[in-house]
């Protein structure tokens, strides 16, 4: 059993401390914990774990012997491994060739590649994560995200000769990843533990962290805030220690009854993606959609945006004909926020304020064709103050803000011009909990005002928690729209496996 | 400093060029007969540059505008030498640019072929119909009309401003009027607003209500345009048209947008800056030329200063 001790963990970059005189304990067959909002420090930890950033100030310990942690190659060689949220997976390679990307690949007569014997050894990697399902000579693409990751966890199991990893730092990995994914995910990581290697899980997810992890350790503002065993610790208490404010319920009550008008109406549609969509939008509703990995839930709110047409069947808005393009949809009032922020949602190297105003420059021109930049600027900071945008101005480049700034920023562009329905997937992934509520806070305003919203979220007790009635999907195809009042996550998860 | 140097170290190394000439060459270079000199022979690298920061604003490129300038010069001159009148000739000329800018735009943005390769099938293409338009001969003498040669050896006199007997160039006008046309294009309609978030992140632009592909088929119809554009003020420079006359403007092009985007925070494309790389390209061209190096040499070091530029920025930027 390995011990790993942090003490003394001190960083600051330009004067303002990230990072001030943390510790941290890790044993091996433990999965330590470590949480906090975004900006607590969790990051900076973790990146000067891997060697890439460096401390001011640190003592590291391994079995009591000091280690030196200079670059990525110590990090490496003292045994740590790291699996990130962001997958750096090669997808045009196959799956063994992703496992054993980092060393040597066996070969007949030094010369060719040996590809039985390469498949041979990811198969082993594998099994010994408990994993049977993946085909190792399969293209990595051809993978769901959940299983693209347990490739990634398998490449870090094959070492050089005589190398073991001690310790396993997960950061967010099931902020990409589906209910049942994530379920693998859990098996394979409490599988590591029982090898002995140390485990420390970054999340934001409180319900997986009491269920999945050992102790936890709290950072807020880059200082040790709570560490304890999860089993003498509450979530209240944790929240707490994250927040330093008491969270006395995430998701507002609604206190208003819905509308009557229909917002969006399909009645019998099909399209590439979605089959047998029958559903009424009201105004004032929120709609969630949910169901299993990929089964459509992204493809119902695709429709809605005008981004997959209608093989048959009738699709209805409000404000006139549906609309065909995102760019038609935008100017019939409905505002969307993508499921990927990053890919497919800001153009991270420009301002806050360009990415904001992006969808309503129509509205804000003069003379037809001219940039109104006073208006632009206007409407940027009257959004990102609604939305409680804490960024360092309006100029600021998108990339510079935490996960939770970026989903505000997007926030802040669906808000420009009010929307009369708006489309969100999964608006809080990946979002620390303290803008998890403000956005939780939002979306109930908005719709309290008269917007229809449509949300799907893998996080079941948040569908519950915000939406009005749930669609459930199987295989793409609509089962059932079913109620929200009264239900548990656990009747809805029955509902989803029984539909 | 690191910052200062990011941002400004283009601008400085430009600095650095123009004293060194100024030392080595005194009495001529910094003279304001050299600096109009300049200015003219910048003019139509300028043109292409301008209008090929509109499409790689987009962080697309375009490779045929050479040959498309080399097309656009010989369609004017033909029709010239078959009696045509100036204005049609010149009217043909900037509609073969418009139309071969448009065919750019939808294979890359209708078909979906990258731009690289796309426009390196047009750059054949076009270089093609060139020779086939001008029957592979240079034209010139006669067929080319004095109304038309006489644009690019004409100009507004500056003797207003104290520059006596010094006259500005029409040429050199046309390319402060095209610069001033992209720089308004893109830096202050919504037109342009658009191209820069379609640069910034084309599917994110598209789910924002950005109407991509009409938008960056308009940008390669104005990329060629320009090109034509050049093509026709070589061909008045030049009193003939030739069927390779362009040739060397795609590069050079290129190169200057790539300077210029050394000069921006973000590494973004501003025509402002491009402006800044055609004027290092044209210093040094003109420099080199009096100080007698030898044109092998000279593009040794054009090659050396564009590398040293975009290497630089690149080591500052990933210092932060």
């Amino acid at each position: 059993m390995h011990e790993l001790s942090i003490r003394n963990l001190s960083k600051s970059f330009a004067g303002s401390p990230a990072l001030a005189d943390v510790s941290l304990d890790l044993r091996g067959g433990e999965i330590h914990a470590l949480m906090g909002e975004n900006g607590a420090g969790k990051s900076t930890l973790i990146r000067i774990l891997a060697g890439v950033e460096t401390a001011d100030a640190l003592e590291l310990e391994k079995d009591g012997r000091r280690l030196p942690l200079a670059n990525a190659k110590n990090a490496y060689d003292a045994g740590f491994r790291f699996i990130h949220q962001e997958l750096n997976i090669v997808p045009q390679l196959s799956a063994a060739e992703n496992i054993l990307l980092g060393l040597p690949y066996p070969s007949r007569f030094g010369i060719a590649v040996n590809w039985k014997e390469l498949n041979t050894r990811a198969r082993n990697a594998l099994s010994r994560l408990g994993i049977d399902h993946i085909e190792p000579a399969r293209q990595a693409a051809r993978f769901n995200t959940g299983d693209q990751m347990l490739i990634k966890i398998a490449s870090c199991l094959v070492d050089a000769e005589g190398m073991t990893a001690d310790l396993y730092v997960f950061d967010e990995p099931t902020a990409a990843l589906t209910g049942e994914e994530s379920e693998k995910l859990f098996r394979v990581i409490a599988g590591l533990k029982e090898s002995g290697a140390a485990v420390l899980y970054v999340s934001h997810r409180i319900n997986e962290v009491m269920r999945l992890c050992d102790r936890v350790t709290v950072l807020r503002d880059g200082r040790n805030a709570l560490t304890a065993p999860i089993s003498r610790t509450g979530k209240e208490e944790i929240i707490i220690a994250m927040t330093g404010r008491s969270v006395e319920d995430m998701y507002p009550p609604r206190s208003r009854a819905i509308g009557a008008a229909v917002a969006y109406a399909a009645s019998g549609v099909s399209t590439k993606e979605v089959s047998g969509l029958e559903f009424e939008l009201r105004a004032g509703e929120i709609l969630g959609v949910a169901g299993l990995a990929n089964a459509g839930q992204s493809g119902v709110l695709r429709t809605v945006m005008g981004l997959s047409e209608p093989r048959q069947g009738r699709l209805e808005c409000l404000s006139g004909a549906a609309p065909k393009s995102p760019s038609e949809a935008w100017k019939s009032g409905i505002a969307y926020i993508p499921r990927e922020r990053r890919g497919e949602g800001l153009m991270l190297q420009m301002p806050v304020r360009d990415n904001a105003v992006l969808p309503h420059l129509d509205t804000l021109r003069r003379l037809a064709f001219l940039a109104d930049r006073r208006g632009e600027q206007a409407m940027a900071h009257k959004t990102s103050e609604y939305v409680r945008l804490k960024a360092a101005g309006l100029s600021q480049p998108a990339y510079q803000l935490s996960g939770g700034n970026q989903q505000k920023v997007l926030f802040a562009r669906a808000l420009g011009k009010t929307p009369s329905i708006l489309v969100l997937d999964e608006p809080t992934r990946g979002v620390d909990i303290g803008a998890k509520y403000d956005i939780y806070a939002l979306v109930r305003e908005l719709s309290e005002a008269g917007c229809a919203v449509v949300m799907t979220s893998t996080d079941l007790s948040e569908t519950l928690g915000m939406c009005d009635r749930v669609l459930l999907m199987r295989d793409g195809a609509q089962q059932a729209i079913v109620d929200a009042a009264g239900l548990t996550p656990a009747d809805l998860l029955r509902r989803i496996y029984a539909s | 400093m690191i910052r200062i140097l990011k941002l400004y170290g283009t601008l400085i190394g430009f600095a650095l060029i123009i004293v060194l000439f100024s030392v080595l060459l005194p009495g001529t270079f910094l003279t304001s007969g050299n600096l109009i000199n300049i200015s003219q022979q910048i003019s139509m690298l300028a043109v292409v540059a301008f209008t090929m920061t509109i499409v790689m604003v987009m962080n697309d490129f375009d490779l045929s505008v050479g040959s498309m300038a080399s097309l656009a010069g010989v369609t004017a001159a033909v029709l010239f030498s078959l009696g045509y009148p100036v204005y049609v000739g010149v009217a043909a000329a900037l509609l073969v640019g418009l139309l071969g800018g448009v065919f750019n735009g939808v294979l890359v943005s209708l078909v979906g072929i990258l731009p690289f390769v796309a426009t390196l099938g047009t750059l054949t293409m076009f270089s093609g119909l060139a020779f086939l338009v001008s029957g592979g001969r240079t034209i010139f003498g006669r067929d080319i009309p004095s109304e038309f040669s006489g644009f690019a050896r004409s100009g507004v006199p500056l003797d207003s401003v104290g520059l006596d007997g010094l006259k500005l160039p029409f040429l050199s006008l046309v390319a402060l009027v095209v610069l001033a046309v992209v720089w308004f294009v893109l830096e202050q309609t919504t037109y342009g607003r658009r191209l820069y978030a379609i640069g910034g992140n084309k599917e994110a632009a598209r789910l924002a209500g950005v109407r991509v592909k009409s938008l960056r088929l308009s940008a390669f119809a104005l990329t060629g345009l320009g090109a034509a554009i050049a093509g026709l003020m070589y061909s008045s420079r030049v009193a003939s048209a030739n069927p390779t006359q362009g040739s060397g403007l795609m590069l050079d092009a290129i190169a200057a947008v790539f300077l210029g985007m050394t000069m921006s925070e973000e590494g973004e494309p501003r025509v402002q800056h491009t402006l800044v790389g055609v004027l290092i390209l044209g210093v040094l061209d003109n420099g080199l030329t009096q100080l007698a190096v030898d044109s092998y040499i000279r593009e040794i070091m054009v090659g050396a200063i564009v590398i040293t530029a975009v290497a630089f920025s690149s080591i500052t930027k990933q210092g932060r």
